[in-house]
């Protein structure tokens, strides 16, 4: 999916001046460049309205394609069942090469989560490429909810507490606040 | 000497004192007046003459209050403590309160008379001293002239501070009386002139002969009597409050009266042709005999202003006074408004049964132009429309009916259209919501039958009318098309411009209002003329399609019609499809007669069961037609080849192109013949292939059936119903669960009992039957087409969580760009949203689209 999704953006880029996944790509024109992103990420747009994944979703907000909201329900069977949290993702021009910046509008408890909603994923800082796409970026963070990496957490309280699933539940419903 | 004089005085005082109680307290002797004189005269040298005046009139009032005031209050005593049921039956008593009221007044003024002389004697006794001492004029003077006036005063302020709070109850239901005596009276008179149709009875004045008018003017004489006493006791504000409150009264019943739910006739000149004959006789009258219309437009010119516009006379009262004049105004624009307020009330009634309602309609402008008060008509209107009209239960067709006489009758209300803007924004809102709006508009532009089974076809042939004479005016309209009009017309149109209302909502351009347009604001509820005729190309199509003649002039002329509406190219689609008909009326025939030609020549043909002409095709150009519904049937082989035969000639007359039948489409008249019976029906071709198979063997199961005719099994469950229905087929346990088995009924008896049976089913069935048709719908049109978008609006709303219609549409402006990219109107957006509602993906809330929690 995510590969049909480059290709495609990449046979839009055609007319473009800087097409090819080469970051030195960065040297053509700004304004082609961000044509070409803009372009990009109407294709994921279209992609991930037809792909119809169930639980996650994301749009972009007012007339500004850069700036998206997101939403992720959370799995059955993880602590997060039931719930549904919405995020706000960031893309640079520079995307696909550098990661939007993605963080929790609805407050989560999680190990990898702060009290802002910042985001420990690795695939969100240096393990990010540029194969990935808003698609496997909501579908990584709904999986991270249901499996923690517990040994770099952001919120050492949620790490502790991850042992005891019912208590965890517990705290989750206790601090989830459904976005409006 | 000092002493003396005070002595003096003190003798004097004393025998002021006393004569003046002897004249006050007397009974009509005015014999002590000589002797008042020199006292009085002696007491004024003395410098005592205030106190002399103050004292007189401190006794007077004494006495006045003491005596008369007290008898006055006394005849009202058995009402005021009365309760308030029973002073409801003081009224409905005969002569009460008339004859209480007359004895009273005429007793207090009786008294007063005298009291009054007695005051003229101190007069004259003061203006006897002052004669005689020019040189104290000046003071004394003063002292004899204003005593009159100050008794005057003391009277009113004695009775109005005993005043018992229902005195003014009294007079008004006294005049009320008297008022409506003079109605019934001068009603005898009116019906009378109404009925002879002749000028005005009393054109000569009120004095004439006639026993009604002596009987009236015997009345106003009594009641003017009644009024002068009153006013000469100093209640001259509350008798006019009074006689005022009970002509109002009055005018207002005999509006409520005269306009009563009856719209067909015009009650305004009714209405006002009362009041020139009753309240204003009446008041002509007592006005002349209180003597105040004296003043024949003397001088006053500074005044004249808004009295100049006035007739100058009235019927049998010649030049009116001032007062009358303004009394005329304040009833005639009374009676204006109660007749607005009343009509305004019942519009929504009024506009039901409109074209007869027109008087009303025609009254209520007339008045409201008096008025002005346009306002609370938009107002009142739109509230009944929204608790009367736009709910859930009206249907569609009605709603619009009542929107096209209201565009009607506000037309004739208000030719600018301001108020029917206010008016049909929360129709046309509301009609934009429901999904067969179009449908409806369509049907009723094209519909001049009015063949509605619910009789209300009225409104269609209105709308088809309204075409027509769209079509008539055409040469003097510029129909959005400013380039062709001449600058003759353009001169014209701009001679005859006018500024708007005042009331016109100065944010929207006038130029859009200039004409109320029916048609215009119908295509306006739509969004597009588009979208209207592309429903009137799918209706058309399905009209055509069901067609077994080729009789389609009476589409030609709407087709015209509409043409000349919305132009030649938007129509263009609908035309070719007429067309269609026309050339395959005569490909048809010239296909029929050729193969029957060959079928001459040919032997082998002569076997063939049907021949070539049972067969009639019509022969669309499928590019031009909306999406058809196709279906596989196996037809018959012998109709097949019929059919093939058909497609054959027809690929040799008009090559390169080729015949492609929809098997599924058209209708077969077939005769059914049993032993000893034959039936007739016309059936859609898949019912035909169904019972045709029956022919070969008499009994089969759905399952076989099916796969024979090449439908599914559930759809030929649905179709062969039909024939259970009709008694030709039964249905019985087949070999599985889900496979039936049906079988010929061959005998009459059998058919009876089945049928009888199933007469219901066979009602049900027919409607599905009907339901079903040989066009996709608009709707269905729109729905594959906005399927794209769906998703779109799913994936926003499920991150936004609630949107408003025109955000949706806006984001999917922004961000559907490729293909295929959004081209939707708002109003196709908003219909599709609702089909998502009603499908329950979705909700609405506020206005506002959220997805439909699912659980």
């Amino acid at each position: 999916m995510a590969r049909g999704e480059n290709q495609e953006a990449q046979t839009g880029n055609v007319p473009a001046a800087a097409p090819g996944p080469k970051p030195a790509s960065a040297g053509a024109g700004k304004g082609a460049e961000g044509q070409s992103v803009v372009r990009r990420l109407q294709s994921e747009l279209m992609a991930l309205m037809m792909g119809g994944d169930p639980g996650v979703s994301a749009f972009p907000e007012g007339d500004n394609i850069f700036n998206w909201v997101g939403t992720i329900a959370g799995s059955a069977g993880t602590a997060y069942e039931g719930t549904s949290y919405r995020l706000a993702l960031a893309f640079t021009a520079e995307y696909p090469y550098k990661p939007p910046k993605v963080r929790f509008d609805t407050p989560c408890f999680h190990p990898n989560v702060d009290a802002h909603g910042n985001i420990c994923l690795d695939i969100l800082q240096d393990k990010w490429s540029s194969a990935y796409d808003v698609r496997t970026i909501l579908l990584s963070i709904q999986s991270l909810l249901g499996e923690p990496n517990n040994d770099s957490p952001l919120n050492t309280q949620a790490a502790a507490l991850w042992a005891n699933q019912e208590e965890f539940r517990k705290m989750v419903e206790k601090l989830y606040k459904p976005a409006a | 000497m000092e002493l003396d004089d005070a002595d003096g005085t003190c003798d004097s005082w004393a025998r002021f004192c006393s004569l003046s109680n002897e004249l006050v307290g007397g009974d009509g002797d005015l014999s002590v007046a000589v002797l008042l004189a020199p006292v009085v005269a002696d007491l004024c040298t003395r410098g005592l003459t205030t106190l002399v005046r103050d004292y007189f009139l401190h006794s007077l009032e004494e006495t006045f209050r003491n005596n008369a005031v007290k008898k006055f209050w006394q005849h009202f005593h058995p009402y005021r403590n009365a309760s308030a049921v029973d002073r409801i039956k003081f009224c409905v008593r005969e002569h009460w309160p008339e004859e209480t009221l007359s004895r009273a007044l005429e007793d207090i003024c009786l008294e007063k008379n005298y009291q009054e002389k007695c005051v003229l004697v101190l007069v004259q006794a003061l203006q006897s001293y002052e004669d005689r001492t020019p040189k104290r004029k000046f003071k004394t003077m003063d002292c004899s002239s204003s005593l009159m006036p100050r008794y005057q005063l003391m009277v009113s302020s004695v009775l109005l501070t005993t005043l018992p709070l229902s005195f003014p109850e009294i007079l008004n239901v006294y005049f009320k009386k008297k008022l409506e005596e003079l109605n019934t009276i001068m009603a005898g008179s009116y019906e009378s002139d109404q009925l002879g149709n002749h000028e005005p009875y009393w054109d000569s004045g009120m004095d004439i002969d006639g026993p009604e008018v002596s009987e009236s003017s015997y009345l106003i004489k009594n009641i003017g009597k009644v009024v002068r006493d009153l006013r000469c006791l100093g209640f001259t504000s509350m008798t006019e409050d009074a006689y005022s409150s009970a002509i109002i009264w009055l005018l207002k019943s005999k509006v409520y009266e005269l306009a009563s739910d009856d719209y067909r006739v015009p009650v305004l000149g009714c209405v006002k042709k009362w009041i020139q004959a009753v309240p204003l006789q009446f008041l002509h009258a007592l006005l002349t005999y209180l003597g105040d219309s004296v003043d024949y437009d003397s001088g006053s010119s500074g005044l004249k202003s808004p009295l100049a516009s006035r007739p100058s006379s009235f019927p049998g009262i010649g030049v009116p006074s001032e007062a009358l004049v303004r009394w005329h105004m304040r009833l005639e624009y009374f009676a204006y408004e109660t007749l607005q307020d009343l009509r305004i009330g019942k519009l929504f009634e009024i506009i039901v049964d409109y074209p007869e309602s027109s008087p009303a309609i025609e009254d209520l402008k007339l008045c409201l132009e008096y008025t002005g008060q346009h306002s609370k008509l938009v107002d009142s209107f739109i509230s009944s429309l929204k608790y009367r009209l736009l709910t859930a239960g009206a249907s569609t067709n009605d709603i619009l009916h009542q929107y096209v006489s209201t565009i009607k009758a506000l037309r004739t209300i208000d030719p600018t259209g301001v108020f029917l803007e206010a008016v049909g924004e929360p129709i046309r809102d509301y009609l934009r919501g429901r999904k067969d709006t179009i449908k409806c508009i369509v049907t009723m532009l094209t519909d001049g039958s009015g063949g509605n089974a619910s009789g209300t076809g009225n409104a269609g042939e209105n709308l088809l009318e309204e075409l027509n004479r769209d079509a008539e005016n055409q040469e003097n309209t510029d129909y959005d098309d400013h380039a062709n009009i001449d600058e003759k017309q353009a001169w014209l149109n701009s001679e005859s411009w006018e500024p708007d209302p005042v009331e016109a909502d100065p944010l929207k351009g006038s130029r859009n209002r200039r004409k109320v347009d029916i048609l215009g604001l119908m295509v306006s509820i739509i969004g597009s003329k588009d979208q209207l005729v592309n429903e009137y190309r799918v209706m058309l199509a399905e009209k055509l399609l069901n067609k077994s003649d080729f009789e389609i002039d009476s589409d030609i002329r709407t087709l015209e019609l509409l043409k000349i509406h919305f132009g030649e190219s938007s129509m263009q689609k609908c035309e070719i499809m007429l067309n269609d008909l026309i050339d395959s009326k005569r490909t048809n025939s010239n296909i029929k007669t050729s193969l029957l030609k060959t079928s001459q020549t040919v032997p082998g043909q002569e076997e063939a069961e049907m021949s070539h002409d049972v067969l009639d095709a019509t022969i669309i150009s499928s590019n031009f037609w909306p999406p058809i519904q196709t279906e596989d049937v196996v037809l018959p082989a012998s109709v097949d080849q019929l059919l093939s035969d058909y497609a054959k000639r027809f690929h040799q007359i008009k090559t390169p192109r080729k015949l492609l039948w929809k098997k599924n489409l058209g209708t077969v008249k077939l005769e059914l013949q049993f032993e000893g019976r034959s039936m007739q029906f016309t059936v859609a071709p898949v019912h035909a292939a169904i019972i045709m198979r029956f022919q070969e063997k008499s009994s089969w199961t759905s399952k076989t059936l099916a796969t024979e005719i090449g439908i599914p099994t559930d759809s030929l469950n649905r179709r062969i119903s039909f024939w259970t229905s009709k008694g030709v087929l039964t249905e019985s346990e087949g070999p599985g669960a889900d496979d039936r088995t049906f079988t010929v009924v061959e005998s009459m008896s059998d058919v009876n009992k089945n049928s009888i049976a199933n007469e219901r089913l066979a009602e049900y069935q027919m409607t599905e039957d009907e339901g079903e048709s040989s066009v996709a719908s608009v709707e269905e049109q729109l729905r594959r087409e906005m399927a794209v978008y769906e998703k779109y609006i799913i994936g926003m709303l499920t991150n936004f969580g609630s949107m408003s219609l025109d955000r949706i549409h806006n984001t999917l402006k922004i961000f559907c760009i490729s293909e295929p990219s959004y081209d939707k109107t708002l109003q196709q957006l908003q219909s599709f949203l609702s089909g998502l509602v009603a499908d329950e993906k979705l909700e609405t809330r506020d206005g506002l689209y959220l997805l439909k929690k699912q659980d």
